[in-house]
């Protein structure tokens, strides 16, 4: 792990092998003058006041992730309609059925790497090595709230309408992204999740 | 207490949206920031009608015009003034010459839900109130009982043009560093959004600690990305929550004002913070 400033406002711990855990082992940690902590792929940014930006950048040496087996969190089991409309391309890609595209998928444990992208898009990563494919040559202009996509090592559901690049291999009804619910997005970084299949 | 409407939009204008201070503490949901892209103009224009610097204002690149349908109190960034409107009085609402972005603040400021702790629109993220349009009707919040001190207040650029640049977390995968941003002026392009500015293509020769397939990261206002062509982009107040550039520099928050305030085809000159 290594820490780089990032502006007079920010830093950036790169090298982080849990982003999750490390952020929300800050956190925890209650740092007056942190305004935002943001995990991503290998890194964690941590943005900051000015006057504590030394302070904190001092701080940061000091965070101690929880080991990912004493970590426990609410499981969420999402429901999954596999009939997105590239679930054949996917299976084509990978050289697998589409019933294994559905058994992978939905027999997989997951945990959400990252959120970003979109309000409420989560990276989950924990996606069967069968299944890794890069995502698709052309992306959608519009893919519509719920869609279940798989792409490049992660699987997502869109909580939004938004353009889309990765293999859409199903729908959910569960409520992604809600302004008026506390926290809005379902998935947050670190969250573990399943996929469950039902018909439609 | 219904809010009384104070404002008609008689004229929509270009990209006009309310904003304010912006969406914090929900990065880590991939919720941008949102707010004003002129946070030091937003403020000045509250504080010219009495207003508290998280009231909410008016955003626009130009040609909006807006009917007071109650006497009210305003102030633009076209002038730098306070005007007190009658009823049916209209007012335009440009860019000072020179400028890009324009403000319009109202004593007790535009009365919108807040929608996760801000008015702002998120252009990025679609969080928060519509864009405006024409006949939109808006309200203003309470008067917030203030003293009105001076009714005017100058231009806030800086008197050098020059904008202050710290190093970024990748300053080390460039040869030079910053200095490379610094060694001459830059021009802003066209490309320009409340997103980001693109300014215009450089030379960036790479370190052997750059690395050609960069995990995304979390990204601050003010960062400049270099992409892989050597074209800087300036994040500004809704960038979005991660991206995948590395960043060379970051510019200082007090001076990101005077760099979007600058004109497509203008240069802007860097120094070091």
């Amino acid at each position: 792990m290594r820490r780089h400033a990032y502006g007079p406002k920010a830093w950036l711990i790169d090298d982080v092998h849990t982003p999750p855990a490390w952020a929300d082992a800050l956190r925890a940690m209650d740092v007056p003058g942190v305004d935002e902590i943001v995990p991503a792929e290998a890194t964690v940014v941590v943005r900051c006041t000015h006057e504590c930006h030394e302070a904190i950048g001092r701080v940061l040496d000091m965070v101690v992730p929880a080991d990912a087996t004493t970590r426990h969190e609410a499981s969420l089991t999402i429901d999954v309609v596999y009939d997105g409309p590239d679930i054949a391309d996917l299976a084509d890609a990978a050289q697998v059925s589409i019933d294994d595209v559905v058994r992978l998928h939905a027999t997989g444990t997951y945990e959400v790497a990252f959120c970003g992208f979109s309000p409420g898009f989560g990276y989950l990563r924990g996606v069967d090595r069968r299944l890794h494919v890069p995502r698709r040559d052309t992306p959608r202009i519009s893919v519509p709230a719920g869609s279940v996509g798989i792409a490049a090592g992660y699987t997502c559901v869109y909580p939004s309408a938004s353009p889309g690049g990765w293999y859409l291999i199903g729908h959910t009804a569960a409520p992604m992204w809600d302004v008026d619910r506390d926290p809005p997005a379902l998935l947050r970084p670190g969250r573990v999740v399943g996929f469950r299949s039902v018909s439609a | 207490m219904i809010p009384e409407p104070a404002l008609r939009i008689v004229q929509v204008g270009f990209a006009t949206t309310v904003q304010d201070q912006g969406r914090a503490g929900l990065a880590h949901l991939g919720v941008p920031a949102a707010g004003a892209v002129d946070r030091r103009t937003h403020d000045l224009m509250n504080r010219l009608v009495g207003n508290s610097p998280d009231a909410a204002t008016i955003e626009t690149l130009g040609g909006l015009i807006v009917e007071a349908l109650r006497p009210v109190v305003v102030a633009r960034n076209t002038d730098g003034s306070r005007h007190t409107l009658a009823t049916g009085d209209r007012f335009r609402i440009d860019a000072p010459a020179g400028s890009v972005w324009a403000y319009l603040s109202v004593r007790g400021g535009v009365d919108v839900e807040p929608v996760l702790g801000s008015r702002s629109t998120d252009t990025l993220g679609h969080i928060g109130p519509d864009p405006l349009r024409t006949d939109d009707i808006l309200s203003a919040g309470v008067d917030p009982g203030s003293e009105l001190a001076a009714d005017h207040a100058p231009d806030q650029r800086r008197a050098d043009g020059t904008v202050r640049i710290w190093d970024g977390p990748h300053h080390d995968w460039f040869i030079g560093g910053r200095q490379t941003l610094i060694e001459r002026p830059w021009r802003i392009t066209n490309e320009l959004s409340r997103v980001g500015v693109r300014l215009e293509t450089g030379e960036f020769a790479r370190t052997t600690r750059s690395e050609p397939q960069m995990p995304s990261i979390g990204l601050v206002e003010g960062a400049i990305q270099i992409t892989p062509v050597g074209e800087p982009i300036v994040m500004l107040a809704n960038h979005p929550t991660t991206g995948g550039y590395p960043v060379i520099a970051v510019v200082d928050p007090d001076d990101l004002s005077d760099l979007v305030q600058t004109r497509p085809g203008e240069t802007v000159s860097f120094r070091r913070a």
